[in-house]
């Protein structure tokens, strides 16, 4: 008895949880680090590029995982490519959703650390964070679902009407000319954007769960699109306010945008304490679900109980966390968990899925 | 080389604090469940351990496997066999005494309202047996009227040895025996099911295959006052009352349904008090009705003094702040959550029934959402909501945007706050802490207080303790406006019960805001969430309705959509007939 899979959930919920997977910490920083690469205002088409090819990405991870029904990637990636060498890829997805978790806890710790708490120790920021989140994912995974669709009206919510007011610094003419230097930049962009814009690998434990295993491609479509707005806005609207210059001088530029309208008509003048607000929500969920995934593989590798792993991640969890020395290293860590995930998620799956095929392992 | 690996090797300070980031929970936990294990010891409640339904009822243990709990009447031990009963169609009466009686018992097995009063008719002492509904029949006028004559009749069978015909006898008991005007006659058992739930007594005699209608309802003797607890401005102003007899006849007056089961439980183990467990047969979930009744009978006390000792007995999590049954006075409440598909348990000597499963979303609710047009439903919950979640957030996002966050608010408002703030000498939270003490202070004082005292002490406390607390300069003039808000927001709570939490958990709010500021508030949401979405009633989940599994679900959330769209039960409850016929 490991992990619970009795649990079940509905294409929406998975849906769900795979949207609020994907948006995380990245969108308060992806303007600034797409902008640093490419140059120039023409990111937003790499972030619809990259959508589209996260929505590849993600279709094949979940063809791979719907030949195993009721198996999480951790269950059958022995099938595919043996024993030993499946339990190492096993491991370091495991430790990849680990460093996910960390991460984003890291950046919890730092915004919270910059804008609302500025004295309060750094290592109770994160206790209490690690706390919540592991008395919820005690609950299983319908917890977690439960969890994303209650935030869902809340964060969504206040993201658009924070995002409608902001277009009062919007202009226009700061995203034009259009390729004015060709594709260049817009291949350039296209790294630290597929980097933060990952999205297929919640799929590897998330279709065993599933209710109606079929009905995967719309989780992977419809989730990458709802994700690929949010990005997109968060791109665009970021870009338009500050122009590529000052986008590249922020560290957290959809934070500083929000900041930098008065709204003197409502009861609030500034809303970056409600955008801050639901995007601790938003990291937390994104946390929960690495967190989820984490525990679920080491679970199911060495074979302890599920809970037990839950509570043993946690210290872990905290110490790759406080790695990081600064902010800057945090970032450099950011950049390193992306080009993992690029490897283990965007190029391993399709020749997992071609060996599967071939070795008739799976359904 | 080595530097490079020092670099990723945690301080010794990290390495302690990740110690204590784990062993904190494991402490917990640990606790937790020592409670929860010294529970199992003292209580029956581990007996609804596993299972689906939040326990869940093993196949076959309803009758068989609980034979040790010897206080529950036989009566509800037959109730499986009823549905089929129920089903045979096209039943009449023969005419044979012993089939008769025993085809209406079973079409009324699990309603122990229904009493039957066996009797002789006159000289010729001719079995017979009357039905009737306590607290509904007028029991004097039968008495006289009907048993009195029956039994004294003599003189319409002189010189008979044997019984008539039946067309004769029935002549002789209509028109010189029973003294009722209203008589009608039937060979149909569900119909005289029907009349005996509609308060006449029905008279069945060995030979009769007709039975005989005897119309002798009456209403209670002790009307229903208007509930204390809940008023309304519009619906019944009937209560319940102290009566079991009286209850169950209420709810009978309020939906005329011969699927409304009623089954009689005996509780308590040394004063034994009737409880009985009430549903509609045709819509409650039946792994829910099963559930409830296995709980009931875990029910292990010497008294059950009033419905919150069955509430507290046999809820599913003793642990959490957040009641899992709602109580009710109000029998159109109560109707209308067995319509939902819920089940209600009333106990003799206490006016509060219970409710079960509740969902969050009941809590602020109000009958009268339904009993006025959908805007005004709609908004009057919409402001329900926001109340309930200022009464529970206000004083902490004050702390935390005072002492941790005065850049977030508007300047000018900031401005204003801070000057009015100047003189204060303690810190936020003591500010409202004592504000907020002193304010639930006054109210469980003016509780208690005889009525007439009731307003002046709020009006003492309240008005005159606030200007000068103010004055005297011990808190500022926007925490009174805050509490004050809070306070009058958590009366908009239409459950008191759920109120009380809001009061308890505010408290608790205010020291997460205290240490932690916006993040701190942040994370009690969060945690609130988490505990609320484990939460579960009966086996239903506690936020169901904020996060539905179907959105159809939301119609009837905050926004209470017109009548005619609200076509469905609640899928949450997995209702038997999902539909509400229209």
């Amino acid at each position: 008895m490991q992990a619970k899979l009795k649990d079940r959930i509905t294409t929406t919920e998975a849906v769900i949880i795979n949207v609020n997977y994907v948006l995380a910490a990245g969108v308060l920083t992806l303007p600034r680090t797409a902008v640093e690469a490419a140059g120039t205002s023409d990111v937003w088409i790499s972030v619809i590029l990259c959508g589209l090819l996260a929505m590849v990405t993600g279709a094949v991870i979940a063809k791979l995982s719907q030949r195993f029904p009721g198996r999480t990637f951790f269950e059958y990636i022995r099938f595919i490519i043996g024993k030993p060498l499946g339990f190492l890829l096993g491991i370091s997805v495991a430790a990849y959703f680990l460093s996910i978790a960390s991460f984003e806890m890291r950046t919890v710790q730092e915004i919270t650390g910059f804008y609302l708490l500025e004295g309060t120790p750094s290592w109770a920021i994160c206790a209490l964070f690690l706390w919540v989140a592991l008395y919820l994912c005690l609950g299983g995974i319908n917890a977690v679902a439960r969890m994303c669709r209650l935030i869902i009206p809340i964060a969504w919510g206040i993201f658009l009407g924070v995002s409608l007011l902001s277009l009062e610094i919007f202009d226009l003419n700061n995203l034009r000319p259009v390729m004015a230097e060709g594709v260049g930049p817009v291949w350039r962009a296209l790294r630290p954007t597929a980097l933060t814009f990952t999205a297929g690998e919640s799929l590897l434990f998330l279709v065993a769960f599933m209710d109606k295993p079929k009905k995967v491609m719309q989780v992977v479509v419809g989730g990458n699109a709802i994700a690929m707005v949010f990005y997109l806005a968060a791109v665009v609207l970021s870009i338009g306010a500050f122009s590529t210059d000052g986008v590249i001088t922020r560290t957290w530029p959809f934070v500083d945008l929000i900041r930098s309208f008065d709204v003197s008509y409502l009861v609030f003048e500034r809303f970056e304490s409600l955008l801050l607000a639901i995007w601790i929500l938003q990291i937390f969920c994104t946390f929960c679900i690495a967190y989820y995934g984490a525990a679920l593989g080491v679970s199911q590798l060495l074979n302890i109980k599920f809970k037990h792993c839950l509570y043993g991640l946690l210290p872990l969890i905290y110490i790759v966390a406080e790695i990081p020395r600064s902010i800057n290293g945090l970032f450099m860590m950011g950049n390193e968990i992306g080009n993992w995930a690029l490897i283990v998620f965007g190029i391993l799956p399709l020749p997992l899925l071609v060996v599967a095929y071939f070795r008739r392992a799976g359904a | 080389m080595w530097s490079m690996i020092m670099r990723f090797i945690p301080s010794w300070s990290v390495l302690l604090q990740g110690g204590f980031i784990i062993g904190f929970p494991i402490l917990l936990t640990r606790a937790m469940s020592w409670i929860r294990i010294s529970d199992g010891r003292l209580g029956t409640r581990t007996r609804k351990a596993s299972g689906r339904k939040g326990g869940g009822v093993p196949a076959g243990i309803q009758n068989g496997a609980e034979k040790d709990q010897t206080h529950l009447k036989n009566r509800d031990q037959g109730d499986e066999a009823s549905d089929q009963s129920q089903a045979v169609p096209g039943m009449v009466y023969s005419g044979r005494f012993a089939e008769d009686l025993q085809l209406f018992k079973n079409i009324s097995d699990d309603m122990a309202d229904i009493n039957l009063r066996e009797l002789r008719i006159g000289s010729l002492q001719l079995r017979a047996v009357l039905f009737f509904v306590d607290g509904l029949t007028d029991k004097d006028g039968m008495d006289r009227n009907i048993l009195k004559p029956l039994m004294n009749a003599v003189r319409p069978f002189e010189g008979m040895n044997t019984a008539p015909e039946p067309q004769a006898l029935k002549d002789i008991i209509v028109h010189q025996i029973v003294l009722v005007s209203e008589i009608e006659y039937t060979r149909d058992p569900v119909k005289s099911l029907e009349k005996v739930l509609f308060g006449s007594v029905v008279l069945l005699v060995d030979g009769m295959a007709e039975v005989l209608i005897l119309g002798t309802p009456k209403g209670r003797t002790r009307v229903g006052e208007e509930p204390v607890s809940e008023a309304l401005l519009r619906g019944p102003r009937i209560g319940f009352n102290e009566t079991l007899s009286d209850n169950t006849a209420m709810l009978r007056r309020q939906g005329q349904n011969t699927e409304l089961a009623m089954i009689s439980f005996t509780v308590g183990k040394r004063i034994q008090k009737e409880l009985v467990l009430t549903y509609i047969r045709d819509i409650a979930n039946e792994e829910l009705v099963a559930e409830v009744k296995r709980r009931i009978r875990t029910i292990d006390v010497d008294d059950v003094q009033e419905s919150g000792f069955v509430e507290q007995l046999i809820e599913d999590n003793f642990l959490s702040p957040f009641q899992q049954i709602q109580n009710t006075e109000r029998p159109d409440r109560v109707m209308a959550a067995l319509l939902e598909g819920r089940v209600a348990i009333l106990l003799d000597g206490t006016p509060f029934v219970l409710i079960m499963p509740v969902t969050f979303g009941m809590l602020l609710q109000s009958p009268e959402d339904y009993y006025d047009r959908w805007y005004a439903g709609s908004l009057l919950r919409s402001l329900r909501f926001l109340a309930a979640s200022l009464s529970l957030f206000a004083p902490a996002l004050y702390i935390s945007f005072i002492s941790f966050h005065p850049g977030l608010i508007p300047t000018r408002l900031a401005i204003s706050i801070i000057s009015s703030r100047q003189g204060v000498p303690f810190p936020s939270l003591i500010e409202a802490l004592i504000m907020e003490i002193s304010i639930e202070i006054l109210r469980e004082a003016g509780l208690r207080l005889p009525k007439p005292i009731g307003p002046a002490m709020g009006i003492v406390g309240g008005l005159i303790i606030g200007q000068a607390a103010v004055e005297a300069g011990i808190v500022s003039p926007i925490l009174v406006i805050v509490v004050a808000v809070t306070a009058i927001s958590s009366f908009s709570v239409p459950m008191y019960s759920a109120g009380i939490t809001m009061r308890f958990l505010r408290f608790l709010a205010m020291f997460f805001a205290a240490t932690f500021g916006l993040y701190g508030v942040i994370m009690f949401f969060l945690l609130l969430s988490s505990h609320l979405l484990k939460l579960k009633s009966f086996g239903v989940p506690y936020l169901g309705m904020i996060a539905p599994n179907q959105i159809r679900d939301w119609k009837d959330f905050i926004i209470r959509m017109p009548l005619q769209f609200l076509r469905k039960r609640p899928a949450l409850i997995k209702p038997k007939d999902p539909r509400r016929k229209g």
